[in-house]
C-alpha cells in the first residue's frame, strides 16, 4: 500500500507544481491583457505581437469556438478575460444580452469604426468586415441573369444553387438579416424555395461551394468574399485555376444591398485591464493595422481611410444592407428554426 | 481509493445531470419535432454499420497477426495501430482533399488524360463516406484490444480446434470471435461513443447526428439547458446499451485457469493465401495511414516555410507533456477502479465501472461546461479561505488534465478490464490463500500478467489525448497550445494546408508511442 500512497501524493505534489506555475498568467498584472478569441488567422498573432512591441503590453490569448467562449465567461464571473473577439456579430450580440459585455468611449474608435457596424451602446465594435455574394461560372451564367437573394428562391434556378449546410452561422445571420428586412413569413418562404433549388445537398464549406460550381454540380454558390480571395491566392495551383473561373456578383444593388457581417471585439463587462484593452481596439482599428488586416485575410477593412486588397477592389464597390449588425444576432434563433423547419440540412 | 476516484469523476457530470431534470421550454418542442427523429435514425445507421465493420476489420486483423505467419507481419503488429494517430476529423478533410474537383485524382485524370469524371462517383462526403472514414481510422481500437487477448490467452482452445481438424474460418467464426467477445465488446464500445461524440466528421460532410442536435441546440438556439437535456438522453441510451451487453453475456467467461500460459504460435502461410493475408493487412494499412500520409506531406510541402518556427516546438513540448502527464494518472485510475470491481460481488463493484463510461459518453463540450463550473467553484471557496490572491485552478493546466481523466479513463479501463477478465481471479485467489494481502498479490501477480493490457490502454489514452480537441480547446490556460489546436484551427478556417503540419506531427509522436510500446512488449 506504501508504495500507492507515494505515488498519489507524489501526483498531487506535481499537480500543485503545475497550479503554481500555472496560476500566474491570468492575475491582472498591469502589462498584460486576457483575450478569448474564435478567430484563428496567423495574422493576428502578429498583429499581438506588434502591440506588445510597440506598448510592452502582452497578449495572452486563449481560442475557442464563441459559443464555447461565452458560455465560459459566463461561468467565469468575475474572473475571466478582458477582451473578446469573434467573427460574427450575431455571436457578439448574444455576449452583450447575456451581459458579459461593457460599453467602451473613445473618440478614436468613433473615428476609424463607421456606427453601423458597431454596437449601437458601444459595447463591441466591427474589425474587419466580410460580405456574403453570389459566385457564378463565367461561362454558364450571364451576370445579367443575377439580380437578388430573393430571385435564387425563384424556380429559374432549380437545381442550379449551391450552399453549405444551415449549421453554419454565416447562413444563419444571412437568414437572420432577411427576417429583418422581409419579415419572417418571407425568410421561411426564401429558404423553401433554396431547398428547392439546391443542386445537391449541403456539405463542406465555403470552398468547396465554389469548387462544385467549376466541377459542373451547379451554376451558382452563396460564400463569403475572402474565401474566394483565399484561392485566388492559393499556393495550391488547382485552387487558382478554379477561382479564376468564377466571378463575384453583390446582389440586392437595386434594393436592400449586399448581406455584410463583420469580425468584432468587446471588452467584457468584469475587465481586469479595461484602459489596455481599448488601447489594444484602438491600435486594431488604426490605419496601418487595418491595411494589414485587409492584405493577408481579404477581408475588408471597417476603417473607411483604408482601402481593402487589389483582389476585392477588381470586385469593385458594392452597396451593404442598412441594417444594424446587433439585429443578426437577435434574430438568430427564429433563423435556426426556419432552417430546421423547411428541413434544410 | 476507488471510491474517490470514481466520484471525481461523477462530481463535474453532476452539474449535468442537474440540469437534465429541469423543466423544458418552447425550444425541447421545436427540437422534438423538427430535430430529433432524423437525427437519431442517422446516429443509428452511423453506428451500426461503423461498429460491425470495425468489429470484422479489427478482429479479423488481430486474428490473421496472431495465428499465422505471413510477409511483413512483425510491421502489421504494430504498424495497423498507426492509424489510431489520424484524428478522424483531419482524416476526413484529408481524404475530401484527394478525391475532390481540385483534389489529386480528379486533377490528374483531368490534366494528364483529359478526363472529367462525374462528381458523384468521387464525393465522399455522404453517409457511406462518414462510415469509411470512421472505419479506417477508429478500427485500431478493436484490433489492439483484440490482439492483446489473442496473443496471450489460452492457446489451448485454438489448437485443440486445429488438431481436430477444423477450418480456418471454422476456428475464426466458432472459437475466435467467441471467445474475444468481451475484447470485441470493450473495443467496439470505444469506438461507439468516438463516434457518437464526434462533431469533426458529421459536421463537415453535412450528415445531421445527434451529436448535431445538441450543438445545434447550443449554438444555434442558444440553449444550452436542453443540449444538456440531449446529452443526458444520449448518457442513458449509452448507459443502457452497456449493461445490456454485460446482462446478455451473463455467466460466459473466457478466462484461462492453467498455469501453463502458452503463448499461440503463428503458422505460417504458404502461396497464394501468404500474399492474400499480406494484401488484405496492406491494403487497410495504405487506406487507413499511408494514402492519407502522403497527400498530408504534400501539403505540408506547399506551406512549411509558415511553421518553422521556436513557437513549433513549446507546442510540442505542451502536447506531449499534458498527454503523457494524464495517460499515466488515467491508466493508474483504471487498474485500481478495475481491481476493485473485479474482486467486489454487489451493485457498488458493477456501478463502478459503468461511471467511467459516462466522461466518455457525453460530448466533449457539454463536459467542459460541467468542469468549469466545477472548478470555479472550488477556487471560489479555496479563494475565500483567503490560500491565494487569484483563482489558481481554474486558470491552470490543472483544470485541462482533470477534464482528460474524466474523459477518457474508459479507454483505459476497456483495455485494463479485457486484461482483467482474461486472467481471471483464480490466481489472485490462489495467492491470497498463500497469505498475500490483496494489494500485495496486485503487484506480484495480477499486474504482471495484465501489463500488455496496460501497456496498451495507456497507449490508447496518450493517443486519444494528443488529438483531443473540444476540452483542449476551452479548457486550456492563456497561450496554451497544443498540436490538435493548431491543426483544427486552420481546418475550420478551410485552410487544411496549413494543418497538414501539426497533424503529420501527431502522427510522428504517436507513431513514436506506439513503437516504443511494441518494442517494450515484444522484448518480454
Amino acid at each position: 500500500m506504501s508504495k500507492k500512497i507515494l505515488f498519489f501524493s507524489s501526483i498531487v505534489l506535481i499537480l500543485l507544481f503545475l497550479t503554481a506555475c500555472g496560476g500566474n498568467e491570468s492575475s491582472s498584472n498591469e502589462d498584460e491583457l486576457n483575450l478569448y478569441t474564435s478567430r484563428h488567422y496567423d495574422i493576428d498573432d502578429e498583429l499581438y505581437q506588434q502591440f506588445e512591441d510597440e506598448t510592452g503590453i502582452k497578449v495572452n490569448v486563449i481560442e475557442g469556438s464563441a459559443d464555447e467562449l461565452i458560455e465560459r465567461m459566463k461561468r467565469e464571473g468575475e474572473q475571466t478575460a478582458d477582451l473578446f473577439y469573434t467573427s460574427d456579430a450575431g455571436r457578439l450580440h448574444r455576449a452583450k444580452e447575456q451581459d458579459l459585455l461593457q460599453s467602451v468611449e473613445s473618440d478614436k474608435l468613433n473615428e476609424n469604426i463607421p456606427k453601423k457596424l458597431s454596437d449601437e451602446d458601444q459595447e463591441w465594435f466591427g474589425l474587419t468586415k466580410r460580405a456574403r455574394v453570389i459566385v457564378y461560372h463565367k461561362d454558364r451564367v450571364d451576370p445579367s441573369e443575377l439580380s437578388t437573394y430573393e430571385d435564387l428562391a425563384t424556380s429559374k434556378w432549380q437545381d442550379r444553387v449551391l450552399i453549405r449546410s444551415s449549421e453554419n452561422i454565416y447562413n444563419q445571420s444571412l437568414l437572420a438579416s432577411f427576417i429583418e428586412l422581409n419579415g419572417r413569413d418571407e425568410a421561411n418562404e426564401w429558404a423553401e424555395g433554396i431547398v428547392d433549388n439546391m443542386a445537391r445537398d449541403p456539405q463542406g464549406g465555403d470552398r468547396d461551394q465554389a469548387k462544385g460550381v467549376v466541377a459542373g454540380e451547379g451554376d451558382i454558390a452563396v460564400m463569403n468574399t475572402y474565401y474566394l480571395g483565399g484561392m485566388l491566392n492559393s499556393a495550391d495551383d488547382e485552387e487558382v485555376k478554379v477561382a479564376e473561373q468564377l466571378d463575384v456578383f453583390f446582389p440586392n444593388q437595386d434594393t436592400t444591398g449586399t448581406h455584410v457581417n463583420v469580425s468584432g471585439i468587446a471588452v467584457t463587462k468584469h475587465a481586469k485591464n479595461k484602459e489596455n484593452a481599448i488601447e489594444l481596439i484602438e491600435f486594431l482599428s488604426s490605419d496601418d493595422v487595418q491595411k494589414q488586416f485587409a492584405s493577408a485575410n481579404y477581408e475588408y477593412p471597417v476603417n473607411p481611410n483604408v482601402e481593402p486588397a487589389e483582389t476585392l477592389k477588381q470586385w469593385g464597390d458594392f452597396k451593404e444592407q442598412d441594417i444594424n449588425l446587433s439585429i443578426l444576432g437577435e434574430n438568430n434563433a427564429d433563423a435556426v428554426k426556419i432552417f430546421n423547419e423547411v428541413n434544410w440540412k | 481509493m476507488s471510491i474517490i476516484f470514481v466520484s471525481l469523476i461523477l462530481l463535474p457530470n453532476l452539474s449535468i445531470i442537474v440540469q437534465f431534470f429541469s423543466e423544458s421550454n418552447d425550444n425541447w418542442t421545436h427540437i422534438k419535432e423538427h430535430m430529433l427523429s432524423t437525427y437519431i435514425t442517422n446516429s443509428i445507421i452511423l453506428i451500426l454499420f461503423v461498429g460491425v465493420f470495425t468489429a470484422l476489420i479489427g478482429t479479423s486483423l488481430a486474428w490473421l497477426i496472431s495465428a499465422y505467419d505471413f510477409p511483413l507481419r512483425g510491421f502489421f503488429k504494430w504498424g495497423l495501430i498507426l492509424p489510431l494517430a489520424i484524428p478522424p476529423y483531419i482524416g476526413a478533410y484529408t481524404y475530401h482533399g484527394m478525391l475532390n474537383y481540385t483534389g489529386v485524382i480528379q486533377t490528374t485524370l483531368r490534366n494528364q488524360f483529359e478526363i472529367t469524371v462525374n462528381q458523384q462517383y468521387f464525393n465522399i462526403m455522404n453517409m457511406p463516406g462518414a462510415i469509411f472514414i470512421f472505419v479506417m481510422f477508429l478500427f485500431p481500437y478493436v484490433f489492439t484490444i483484440t490482439k492483446a487477448f489473442l496473443a496471450r490467452q489460452s492457446t489451448s482452445l485454438i489448437e485443440n480446434a486445429r488438431i481436430l481438424g477444423s477450418s480456418s474460418w471454422r476456428i475464426y467464426f466458432k472459437v475466435v470471435l467467441p471467445i474475444t467477445r468481451a475484447s470485441i465488446v470493450a473495443g467496439v464500445s470505444l469506438v461507439i461513443l468516438e463516434v457518437l461524440n464526434d462533431y469533426g466528421v458529421v459536421k463537415y460532410y453535412g450528415i445531421q447526428t445527434f451529436t448535431t442536435a445538441i450543438f445545434q441546440t447550443w449554438f444555434g438556439l442558444g440553449d444550452l439547458n436542453s443540449a444538456i437535456k440531449l446529452s443526458g438522453t444520449l448518457m442513458v441510451i449509452i448507459l443502457g446499451l452497456l449493461i445490456l451487453e454485460r446482462v446478455l453475456r451473463g455467466r460466459k467467461r473466457f478466462s484461462f485457469t492453467t498455469t501453463k500460459v502458452k503463448l499461440l504460435k503463428p503458422v505460417p502461410l504458404k502461396g497464394r493465401n501468404k500474399w492474400l493475408a499480406f494484401s488484405y493487412c496492406m491494403g487497410i494499412f495504405s487506406l487507413a495511414f499511408i494514402l492519407p500520409l502522403l497527400q498530408l506531406i504534400y501539403w505540408a510541402l506547399l506551406t512549411y516555410e509558415k511553421f518553422l518556427s521556436n513557437e513549433l516546438f513549446s507546442v510540442i513540448g505542451n502536447t506531449v507533456f499534458v498527454a503523457f502527464f494524464a495517460a499515466t494518472i488515467i491508466t493508474v485510475m483504471a487498474i485500481v477502479i478495475s481491481n476493485f470491481s473485479r474482486l467486489h460481488r454487489g451493485l457498488t463493484a458493477k456501478l463502478f465501472p459503468k461511471i467511467t463510461i459516462l466522461g466518455y459518453s457525453i460530448p466533449g463540450a457539454v463536459i467542459a461546461v460541467g468542469i468549469v463550473t466545477l472548478f470555479i467553484s472550488i477556487d471560489e471557496l479555496i479563494y475565500s479561505w483567503g490560500w491565494t490572491s487569484s483563482y489558481i485552478l481554474s486558470t491552470s493546466v490543472v483544470m485541462l488534465i482533470f477534464a482528460y481523466i474524466v474523459r477518457y479513463l474508459a479507454v483505459a479501463y476497456n483495455s485494463v478490464e479485457s486484461g482483467f477478465e482474461r486472467i481471471g481471479t483464480n490466481f489472485t485467489e490462489a495467492s491470497r490463500m498463500l497469505g498475500n494481502s490483496v494489494t500485495q498479490s496486485f503487484f506480484k501477480i495480477d499486474l504482471k500478467l495484465i501489463r500488455g493490457a496496460i501497456f496498451g490502454g495507456f497507449i490508447l489514452a496518450f493517443i486519444d489525448i494528443l488529438k483531443e480537441l473540444p476540452l483542449t480547446l476551452i479548457l486550456r490556460p492563456f497561450n496554451f497550445e497544443t498540436l490538435a489546436t493548431n491543426a483544427f484551427n486552420y481546418a475550420t478556417n478551410e485552410m487544411i494546408h496549413e494543418a497538414a503540419i501539426p497533424s503529420i506531427l501527431i502522427i510522428i509522436i504517436s507513431a513514436v508511442a506506439i513503437y516504443f510500446f511494441h518494442y517494450v512488449l515484444e522484448r518480454e
